[in-house]
């Protein structure tokens, strides 16, 4: 409580100073001491009287500041106030026997003391120890530190007055007096001036501080209302605590959950919640940093595709790709930092918090009950979470009692992992088998496929077998994840752990076999790309000779280089297959169907079955609930797991689909409301009820693992695969292809004056060749092509080339190096460094390319025509 | 440990005193202040609702909490001495006094008698609610039968016997299969008990 701890404040520090002057008072006196011991006793004992004063006052002021506390509500203060003014005079009686009380064990402290006063150092050492933990206890201390045995002293507080009497009203009242008698006095005290300075400002400030609750000087008012406000405070803070423990969301519905089934249930929704908070925090970054700048919708904002590369946005010059690249760095750090620094948290908590086995069936059984609880529901939830804990407390019990062969033990438990191991070694090899088969079978699909064409029958069984050899994959998959769970649980039993640590196992394990489930995917996925980006290659070829060839006619017919981009409408350009957004939408896709399985799988396997127990149970011949179906368990370590794997597949999908962490926000956040009520209304709790780790820093852990695990892909992608050129907001063909064309626009001036210079020396030279100088003639020697160069090739003129075709096509740049003899060379070396980018090599249309059922790529007729006069279909 | 709805609205307190008699010895014996006899008293006359000035065992039962309350019949039991079937306002108010919050400074003193709301007395108020033939220890057939009224009936028999068995054998340190006082204090060493067994509007 503020006021309280106010109070307890203001007490520490006076009694810090009277300590320390109490240390300079010794320090004086301590060369004294050898010489003159009754001397001593005398200024000691003068002392005393002034400690004693002090300590009286402290008292009441303590007294005070407890009454201060002790109501609660405010009026009621001001009326206590009032009250005590006339009040009975019985207590008064008490209040006085109080202070005669203490009055004497003062007394008979003073008498002990003077045994103790040799002692007195060591013992000012000792409390000034005690004092860092006496917090709120600077009265006790205070009279322990003025030489008297604590244990006599201030027995008058035993008594306690929550509230203030009369008595101790008047004594108040007395010290007020006193104090102000003494403020008066003071110059003539003959004291030294410091120890004047600080007796004055003490005294002042008690009286302002006591005067106001005795009614009368300019204080009370103020008193009054600063009492009042921090009462209010109280009552705030206690509100806003409250406050705070509602606004955790989902408390209740998960305490609910942990009283019917137990905390190791309860770990699993915890784990839920928080991986919704991560997942908020991740949409934020997201959407705020990359959805939100692009503001409009072009084909999906879901998908990486729909991102434009615009370098900024708006007047912010907001950057766009280089926003999206940060984000998609961001959301790795952040999730690592969040995870690493909850893992440390939690060990620290798991560190300290530990109780140690002492009396828990004893504790449990006389504390357990809350007897705050007013409300059937609440109370039957409560007997539902003792029973809970009982149980769980009888598991951890059996464990420990268990008395056990111990080799027997080992051997069982090494047979388990042998046989899980084999199990895990078979799925993976199936699943290799498996893939191997289906990419066998797909480079067979391609190589056959002339063959099938032939007979129309054969190409539909085909398509059908290998759209079941493409399902296969994961048919196999969703087997393995069905079959090896229960069998692993069953191997489990083996090995006889404790349920906490076998669920630990059980989440390693089938986290194992999901690890080839993820891989696969992966590596399908990776195949998907590699193909993608082919058919993208020869996209891009085919689009920059497009482009090139409408440059070309465009100048050729205009006559000009002023060329305008081309006017097609933009749904009608071919687009690359933009592998980005196919393996976002392969990652949707798999979030989306996993979300339809996982809820299918509740409704079914928990709610049908539910029902069909319950109410199937009337007419059956044997006993539905007891016998063979029962009510479904909830399966921590499944649920866990797909959870992390869940996580592993936003985080890796998030680069490719930003949308995605939206989607799975949602998604948590239905699953919270539908896995509770699915919890509590179809399902049983576990037979053997068993305590939660204390942290869950196991799921921790392996959420860390996927984290990695997914980095890697992503990384890899980010750093080998060229990305998409006509899409995304790293897509490079606008950009590129404008740069292009405008190196050969520049180029081609450059040729024309090039040709131009060169036409004109040619005439020169042959007009007068006599006068060329020696020099120039010993040069044109050295060339070594020189005599290769035939007359006729020397004598047709570039520029007529140039100029016949119309063409500025990089083709011309080739050639002038065999049409200009002499200067020819340098004419070459001009042109080379006018057009320098490597575009220059894509001087013929791409040939025939990809599979002919590739739909998106260009239609033949385009790519096998060379005519360089065709107009350019595209672009 | 047991809280009662407090919230009553305050009478005058000085007509409220005056109405009950020997209030001075009272507020001596337990501790409370004029604020908390008042308030007390009001809760009092809410529950006496003939006007007897005396408390019957069932004028207890329309506190909900302790309606609610696995051992509520033993709180409620524990407000009346052996024989006796009221309870009047000096009684209750001295039973109460046990919930009172210790105070937080209180020096031990040898010299004082231990107030009413102490650490052990606090203990020994709980030890009798469960030491229900009042022979000093807590036997396995009383802890059986808390252990009943506490949790709800999907423990079977055996489990609930094994938690007795468990309990005794935490706790009895003389292998006598009863939890005696010490025992009892014993293992309860760790708890707040403080914090338990206190009613804060009483502070």
């Amino acid at each position: 409580m503020p006021s309280q701890k106010k109070n307890d404040i203001a007490i520490k520090m006076e009694d810090d100073e009277a300590r320390r002057r109490d240390r300079n008072r010794k320090a004086r006196a301590s060369p004294r001491a050898g010489r003159r011991k009754g001397k001593q006793a005398t200024s000691e004992d003068e002392d005393e009287e002034e400690d004693q004063d002090k300590a009286r006052r402290k008292r009441a002021r303590k007294k005070k500041a407890r009454a201060q506390d002790s109501e609660e509500e405010e009026e009621e203060d001001d009326r206590s106030v009032k009250r005590k003014g006339t009040k009975a005079p019985g207590r008064k009686k008490k209040a006085v026997k109080e202070e005669s009380k203490e009055e004497s064990e003062e007394e008979q402290g003073k008498k002990k003391k003077g045994g103790k006063v040799t002692s007195k150092k060591g013992k000012d050492e000792q409390n000034k120890e005690k004092k860092g933990d006496a917090k709120g206890k600077g009265g006790k201390d205070k009279k322990k530190k003025n030489g008297k045995d604590s244990s006599s002293s201030s027995s008058g507080e035993s008594g306690d007055e929550n509230s203030l009497s009369e008595g101790e009203m008047a004594s108040l009242k007395e010290e007020v007096d006193e104090k102000k008698k003494l403020i008066a006095t003071l110059r003539n005290k003959p004291w030294r001036m410091k120890r004047r300075l600080k007796l004055l400002k003490e005294c002042q400030a008690f009286v302002e501080r006591f005067e106001g609750a005795l009614g009368k000087g300019k204080g009370r008012k103020l008193y009054a209302y600063k009492v009042m406000m921090a009462k209010k405070m109280i009552k705030f803070n206690r509100d806003f605590d409250n406050f705070k423990t509602a606004c955790i969301p989902w408390e209740r519905k998960i305490k609910e959950v942990e009283s019917h089934f137990g905390s190791s249930v309860a770990s699993y929704f915890i784990f839920l919640r928080w991986m919704y908070g991560l997942n908020l925090v991740l949409f934020a970054f997201m959407f705020g940093l990359v959805v939100l700048p692009e503001g409009y919708c072009k084909y999906s904002i879901l998908f990486y595709g729909f991102y434009n590369d615009e370098r900024t946005i708006g007047v912010l010059q907001f950057r766009l790709p280089l926003s999206y690249l940060l984000v998609g760095v961001g959301i790795f750090g952040y999730s690592l930092m969040v995870v690493i620094r909850t893992m440390a948290r939690n060990s620290d908590e798991g560190g300290d918090g530990g109780d140690d086995g002492q009396f828990t069936f004893a504790f449990k059984m006389f504390t357990s009950w809350d007897y705050l609880i007013g409300n059937p529901e609440t109370a039957d939830n409560k007997y539902a979470s003792i029973t809970t804990s009982f149980k769980e407390s009888i598991v951890d019990e059996q464990e420990n009692q268990k008395d056990e062969n111990i080799h027997l033990r080992r051997f069982l438990r090494v047979l388990a992992n042998l046989f899980i191991i084999c199990s895990l070694g078979g799925s993976g090899f199936l699943i290799y088998f498996v893939v191997k088969r289906s990419q066998e079978f797909a480079n067979l699909d391609q190589d056959e496929l002339s063959w099938f064409e032939k007979n129309e029958a054969g190409s539909i069984v085909l398509i059908r077998y290998s759209a079941l050899q493409k399902y296969k994959v994961e048919f196999v998959m969703s087997l393995l994840g069905l079959v090896c769970p229960p069998l692993f649980e069953t191997i489990a039993e083996l090995e006889e752990y404790h349920p906490r640590i076998a669920l630990k196992w059980q989440l390693g394990r089938i986290f194992a076999l999901f690890l080839g489930n993820l891989y696969t995917f992966l590596f399908a996925l990776f195949d998907e790309v590699n193909t993608k980006l082919e058919n993208e290659k020869s996209i891009r070829n085919a689009t920059i000779w497009g482009l090139n060839e409408y440059y070309a006619n465009y100048s050729s017919y205009h006559n000009t280089t002023d060329i305008p981009p081309p006017d097609i409408h933009p749904a009608d350009v071919i687009r690359g297959p933009c592998w980005e957004t196919a393996v976002g939408i392969e990652f949707v896709k798999l979030t989306v169907s996993d979300i339809q399985v996982t809820y299918m799988t509740i409704l079914i396997g928990d709610f049908l079955r539910a029902m069909i127990v319950r109410f199937l149970n009337y007419c059956w011949c044997w006993d539905l609930e007891a016998g063979f179906p029962s009510y479904g368990e909830f399966d921590i370590s499944g649920n866990v797991l797909g959870l992390i794997f869940n996580q592993g597949m936003i985080w890796m999908g998030a680069f490719y689909a930003p949308g995605l962490v939206g989607l799975n926000v949602l998604r948590l956040l239905t699953s919270m409301y539908y896995q509770c009520w699915a919890v509590m209304s179809c399902n049983v709790p576990h037979e053997r009820v068993f305590k939660a780790s204390k942290s869950n820093n196991f799921y921790m852990g392996l959420l860390l693992l996927v984290l990695f695990l997914s980095l890697l892909p992503v990384v890899y992608t980010i750093m080998t695969l060229p990305p998409s050129f006509d899409c995304g907001p790293f897509r490079l063909a606008i950009y590129y292809l404008n740069a292009t064309s405008k190196n050969y626009q520049n180029a081609n001036l450059e040729l024309k004056k090039k040709m131009q210079m060169a036409r004109d020396e040619e005439k020169n030279r042959r007009n007068n060749k006599e006068s060329t100088n020696q020099v120039m003639q010993d040069l044109e020697d050295l060339l070594p092509n020189r005599s290769l160069i035939t007359p006729a090739a020397a004598e047709k003129p570039p520029p007529d080339n140039v100029r016949e075709k119309g063409s500025k096509s990089p083709k011309v740049a080739k050639r002038p190096g065999a049409a200009a003899n002499g200067k020819g060379v340098n004419l070459q070396k001009d042109v080379s460094l006018a057009a320098p980018n490597p575009k220059a090599a894509v001087t013929h249309p791409p040939g025939p390319r990809g599979p002919p059922g590739n739909a998106r790529g260009p239609p033949p007729g385009l790519a096998r025509g060379r005519g360089r006069g065709a107009p350019p279909p595209r672009c | 440990m047991l809280l009662f709805c407090l919230s009553v609205e305050m009478g005058s307190t000085n007509s409220t005193l005056s109405k009950i008699p020997n209030v001075e010895e009272l507020m001596q014996e337990t501790g409370f202040t004029p604020a908390h006899i008042v308030r007390l008293y009001d809760r009092f006359e809410a529950l006496d609702k003939e006007k007897t000035g005396h408390l019957r065992p069932q004028d207890f039962g329309a506190i909900n909490r302790l309606a609610m309350n696995p051992i509520g019949d033993r709180i409620i039991g524990a407000f009346f001495s052996p024989g006796q079937e009221t309870v009047d306002f000096h009684s209750f108010v001295r039973i109460l006094a046990h919930f009172r919050p210790a105070d937080k400074n209180r020096p031990k003193d040898p010299s004082m008698p231990e107030p009413v709301n102490n650490r052990t007395s606090k203990l020994k108020f709980a030890f009798q609610l469960y030491d229900q033939d009042k022979d000093g220890k807590i036997s396995r057939a009383e802890l059986l039968q808390v252990l009943r009224s506490m949790l709800e009936m999907q423990v079977t028999e055996e489990q609930l016997e094994s938690i007795a068995d468990r309990t005794i054998q935490e706790a009895d340190l003389d292998k006598d299969d009863a939890i005696s006082f010490e025992e009892f204090r014993k293992s309860l060493e760790k708890v707040n008990i403080d914090h338990k067994m206190s009613i804060r509007f009483l502070r």
